[in-house]
C-alpha cells in the first residue's frame, strides 16, 4: 500500500482519485452486469448523463463553500429558484430566452453575494445563514409564481434552442461545457489567488488575516462563485426536465455535497479537489440511474445519498484525526 | 503554626521534551496562608495540578492527613478537602448563585430539584462567611469579584481542608481584595491549611504567612513572610545563574531615526496609556509576567484587537491601523506567539505560505506565478538554512524552529521594516533557539527595527537593547540594557497595585 503511494504517477494524480475512478468502473461494471447489459454503452451514459449536468455545476459551487469551511444548504433551492423566477418571466412576460437565461445567472449571483456577504462581514455561520436563504428562495420563488409550476418550452417550440444546450443532434454539448467549467475551476482553484486564499483561509483563517489579507472578501467571493454555478445549474435543470415546481429543490443539496465530499473535499475546509468533485459527481449519477435501472424506488437513492455522506465525511474526520 | 496537613515530596513529572517538577518539595499547614511563587513557567500550576490529579505525577509522595494519598481526578480530590479557586471563574452565568454553588450534587425532593433547600444551604454558606450574597441571584448580575466569592463558597460547601487560590486577585477591584484577605483571614482561623499563588508582591507580605519559592520546575526554598524582604524573594525567583553572553550595551547608534512613535494607547483592559519609541535597528524587549499586556499591546498595534485610543506614527507620519492589513500596508510584520494559530497554515507548503503576506508580487496576470514563488521560498530557506526536504512540504511536517524560520521569511518576503517577535523561541530547542537569535542581530544590523515580546528573562537580557517592562496594561518602566539587572526588571513587573 505504501508503495503504491509513493509511484510519482499515482501521487501526481492522487491517491484518493484513483480509488475514486476505480470505484466508478466496479460500479458500473456492477450495473452493467445486473441489468444483463442493458446499462451498457456509450449512448446509455450519455442519456444518463444528461440528467446529472445540472448536479455537477451544484456541486462545483459547494466545492468553493466548503474549502473555506463553510456550508451551504441553500443551493437546491436557490436552484430552483433561479429556474422559476426565469421561467416565469420567459413564459408569462415573453422576455428572450437569452435574457432569461442571464436572469438565472443574477438571481444565483445575488443569493452567492447574500450568502457570503452575511457569513464573511457578519460572521453569520454559514449553516444558519445558508438554511435562512434556502427558505427565502423557497418563498420568494413562490411569491414570484404564484406557487405555479413553470414549463420552459419544448425542443421545438419558439426558444427552444437552449436545449440544445446539453445535446446538439450527436453532440454531447452538455458534456462538453461541463468539463470546460470544471476545468475553468480547477485553474480558479488552484492557480489564482482566489483559490489560494480561499484554501489558505479555510485551512487557518486567523493565520490569514494576520498576515495582512483581506480575509472577509475572499470568503465572500467563494460564495459568489457558487452562486454563479448554481445559477449556471439551473438552465442545465431546465434543459434536462423543462418543468419546475415551487417549493422543492432540497433534494439536490445532499446529493450535490455528497459528489463533493466523496471527492475529497473536506468539510473542515482548506482542501479541494475539482477532478474529486467531477468523478464524485459522476458516481452520483451513476448510482442513481443504477439504482432505478434495478428496479428501486427513488426512496432508495435518498438513502444511499445519505449514506454516502456519512461515509464520506467520516472518513474525512478519521483521515485528519490520524494526521493530528 | 499549626500541624502539617499536606506534604508533597520529591515530586517529579516530565513532559515529552520538558522537565516540568524536578523533585519539588511543598508543605502546607493547617491555618496558615502559604504563597507559592515563581516566573512564568516555573512549574506552580503544574505542581498544583499533580496535587488535585489533573496530572499524574512520574514519581515522588503526596501525603495528606497523615495517609499517602493519589488523586485520579479533581473530584477525588474535592472529595478529600482539596479545592482549587481559579483565576478562571468556571460559573454558569444563566443558573442562580444557589444553583451553581450545589451543581452536579443539587439537593433533591423526589425526581424534583429542591431549590428551596439549596439557597437555604447557600444562606448559611454566606452567613458563615460574613458576606451579604442573595443565593437567588442570577449568577451573571454579580460583579467579578462577588463571582469569587461564590467560588470560595462552593470550596468551603465541599468541607475543603485546603483552598489553593491561583492568582485569585487579577480581576478583582481593591474593595474586594479586601474583602477577599478578610475571608482567607476567616478560613485561616478556622484552620484550613491556604495556598496562595500569585505575582504581585505587596500581597504575598500582607496575606500569607510562608513563601516557597519555585524556579525552572524546581523547588529553591522556602521562606517566613515577616521575617524576609520583597529583594529576597526576588532573587529566589530570578536565581543567579549566570546566562550566556547576554549584551551587555546598547548596540544601536545614538543617532538612529525613530522608525516608530507609539503614543498613549489605549485598547482593552490590558493596553493601558502605553507609550514607546523604537529605533531603526534595534532590539526592543517587551518583558513582564503573564497577563502585563505586552501581547495585547502587539496585537493592537498590529490592528489584530481594535484600538480605543492613541496615536501611532511610523517614520514620523501619523498613521491609522484598523485591520492587520492597514499594518502590513505600514511596513508592520508580526509573528505571533501561538505560530499554529496564528502565525502559519500548517496545511499549506513552505512556498504558499513564504508568500502568504506578499502574494500580489508574485502573480503574472491573474495566475500565481508558481515558478517566482519556489524561487523567493528557495532563497529563504538557504538564508534562514530552514531544515525542509523542499519547498512543497507541508509546514505541518517541519519542526517548531523551522516553522518559526518559515514565519519570519514571511515578512522577509514582504520587506518589513518593523517586526514584532512575541515569544520567538517558545517551543523551540536549543539549538535552533540559537539559530533564531543570530537571525534577529542580522537583522537589526540590516536595519530592521524589532520588538521582541519575551517571558524568559534570559531572552531578554540577552537580546534587548532596551527593555520596556509591562505590568498589569500598563508600561511600568524602560531601560537601557546597560542598567538592567534581572532584578530590576522583576522588580517593575511586580510592581505595588495603585
Amino acid at each position: 500500500m505504501g508503495k503504491i503511494k509513493q509511484n510519482p504517477f499515482v501521487q501526481k494524480v492522487g491517491f484518493n482519485r484513483i480509488v475514486l475512478c476505480f470505484v466508478l468502473f466496479l460500479l458500473y461494471g456492477f450495473f452493467c452486469a445486473m441489468t444483463q447489459g442493458r446499462f451498457a454503452g456509450m449512448n446509455r451514459i450519455l442519456s444518463a448523463l444528461n440528467y446529472a449536468y445540472f448536479l455537477g455545476f451544484l456541486s462545483l459551487g459547494v466545492t468553493f463553500v466548503i474549502a473555506t469551511g463553510g456550508i451551504d444548504f441553500s443551493i437546491g433551492p436557490v436552484m430552483f429558484c433561479c429556474a422559476l423566477i426565469s421561467g416565469y418571466s420567459l413564459v408569462n412576460h415573453g422576455i428572450p430566452m437569452a435574457a432569461a437565461m442571464i436572469i438565472s445567472l443574477v438571481v444565483g449571483l445575488a443569493f452567492g453575494l447574500f450568502n457570503g456577504y452575511l457569513v464573511a462581514y457578519w460572521s453569520v455561520p454559514s449553516f444558519i445563514t445558508s438554511m435562512a436563504s434556502m427558505n427565502i428562495a423557497k418563498g420568494a420563488a413562490s411569491v414570484f409564481t404564484k406557487t405555479q409550476s413553470v414549463s420552459w418550452p419544448q425542443a421545438s417550440a419558439e426558444g427552444g434552442w437552449y436545449r440544445n444546450i446539453i445535446k446538439m443532434g450527436n453532440i454531447p454539448v452538455g458534456l462538453i461545457i461541463f468539463l470546460v467549467i470544471a476545468v475553468i475551476c480547477a485553474i480558479i482553484l488552484n492557480k489564482t489567488r482566489i483559490g489560494r486564499y480561499i484554501l489558505s483561509l479555510g485551512s487557518n483563517k486567523e493565520a490569514v488575516r494576520l498576515s495582512g489579507v483581506d480575509v472577509k472578501k475572499w470568503e465572500m467571493i467563494a460564495y459568489i462563485i457558487c452562486g454563479l454555478l448554481v445559477g449556471i445549474s439551473a438552465i442545465f435543470y431546465v434543459a434536462a426536465y423543462t418543468t419546475v415546481q415551487p417549493g422543492y429543490g432540497d433534494q439536490y443539496n445532499n446529493e450535490a455535497i455528497a459528489g463533493c465530499v466523496m471527492g475529497g473535499t473536506s468539510m473542515a475546509g482548506g482542501l479541494a479537489s475539482i477532478s474529486g468533485t467531477v468523478i464524485g459527481v459522476f458516481i452520483i449519477a451513476l448510482l442513481q440511474e443504477g439504482i432505478l435501472a434495478l428496479g428501486f424506488t427513488k426512496d432508495y437513492q435518498l438513502i444511499i445519498t445519505g449514506i454516502i455522506v456519512i461515509v464520506a465525511v467520516f472518513s474525512d474526520v478519521v483521515a485528519r484525526r490520524r494526521k493530528n | 503554626m499549626g500541624e502539617v496537613i499536606l506534604t508533597m515530596k520529591d515530586i517529579d513529572k516530565s513532559f515529552p521534551g520538558v522537565h516540568a517538577l524536578d523533585h519539588v518539595d511543598l508543605e502546607v499547614r493547617k491555618g496558615e496562608v502559604l504563597a507559592l511563587m515563581g516566573e512564568n513557567g516555573a512549574g506552580k500550576s503544574t505542581l498544583m495540578k499533580v496535587l488535585t490529579g489533573i496530572y499524574t505525577k512520574d514519581s515522588g509522595t503526596i501525603t495528606y492527613e497523615g495517609k499517602e494519598v493519589e488523586f485520579h481526578n479533581t473530584r477525588e480530590a474535592q472529595d478529600a478537602g482539596i479545592v482549587i479557586v481559579h483565576q478562571e471563574l468556571n460559573m454558569l452565568g444563566h443558573l442562580t448563585v444557589a444553583q451553581n454553588i450545589f451543581i452536579g450534587r443539587e439537593f433533591k425532593k423526589g425526581i424534583r430539584i429542591d431549590d428551596r433547600k439549596m439557597n437555604e444551604e447557600a444562606k448559611k454558606l454566606f452567613d458563615r462567611m460574613n458576606i451579604g450574597i442573595d443565593p437567588t441571584e442570577t449568577m451573571s448580575r454579580l460583579t467579578v469579584g462577588k463571582q469569587q466569592m461564590c467560588e470560595i463558597a462552593k470550596a468551603i460547601s465541599h468541607d475543603a481542608k485546603i483552598i489553593i487560590f491561583d492568582e485569585p486577585s487579577a480581576a478583582l477591584t481593591e474593595t474586594e481584595i479586601e474583602e477577599l484577605f478578610k475571608i482567607i483571614r476567616d478560613l485561616k482561623a478556622k484552620g484550613l491549611g491556604i495556598v496562595y499563588i500569585s505575582h504581585r508582591m505587596d500581597e504575598i507580605k500582607v496575606i500569607t504567612d510562608r513563601v516557597t519559592v519555585m524556579r525552572d520546575g524546581t523547588y529553591v526554598g522556602t521562606l517566613i513572610t515577616k521575617d524576609s524582604t520583597k529583594d529576597d524573594i526576588i532573587n529566589m525567583m530570578v536565581g543567579r545563574v549566570i546566562y550566556e553572553d547576554p549584551k551587555t550595551q546598547n548596540m544601536v547608534p545614538k543617532d538612529a531615526p525613530v522608525v516608530l512613535k507609539v503614543d498613549h494607547l489605549n485598547a482593552g483592559k490590558l493596553v493601558q496609556d502605553v507609550s514607546f519609541e523604537l529605533h531603526k535597528g534595534e532590539i526592543l524587549g517587551f518583558s513582564g509576567l503573564m497577563g502585563a499586556g505586552r501581547t495585547e499591546t502587539a496585537r493592537a498595534l498590529f490592528g489584530a484587537d481594535p484600538i480605543d485610543s492613541g496615536d501611532i506614527y511610523i517614520k514620523g507620519k501619523k498613521v491609522t491601523i484598523k485591520s492587520p492589513q492597514d499594518a502590513v500596508r505600514c511596513g508592520i510584520g508580526y509573528l505571533s506567539e501561538d505560530r499554529k494559530r496564528y502565525g502559519i497554515v500548517v496545511q499549506k507548503t513552505v512556498a504558499e505560505n513564504t508568500t502568504m503576506a506578499s502574494l500580489e508580487n508574485y502573480m503574472s496576470g491573474i495566475f500565481i506565478d508558481k515558478k517566482k514563488e519556489k524561487e523567493v521560498a528557495d532563497k529563504y530557506v538557504e538564508s534562514l538554512a530552514t531544515k525542509t526536504p523542499s519547498v512543497d512540504q507541508l509546514v505541518v511536517n517541519l519542526s517548531g524552529g523551522n516553522q518559526q524560520k518559515v514565519v519570519i521569511a514571511k515578512w522577509l518576503t514582504r520587506d518589513c521594516d518593523i517586526l514584532i517577535f512575541d515569544e520567538p523561541t517558545r517551543g523551540i530547542d536549543v539549538g535552533a533557539k540559537n539559530e533564531i537569535y543570530k537571525l534577529m542581530n542580522t537583522l537589526a544590523e540590516q536595519g530592521k527595527a524589532i520588538i521582541m515580546i519575551s517571558s524568559e528573562m534570559t531572552e531578554i537580557l540577552r537580546m534587548s537593547d532596551r527593555i520596556v517592562v509591562m505590568c498589569e496594561g500598563k508600561k511600568t518602566g524602560e531601560l537601557d540594557i546597560s542598567e538592567a539587572t534581572q532584578e530590576n526588571i522583576m522588580n517593575m513587573a511586580t510592581r505595588e497595585i495603585g
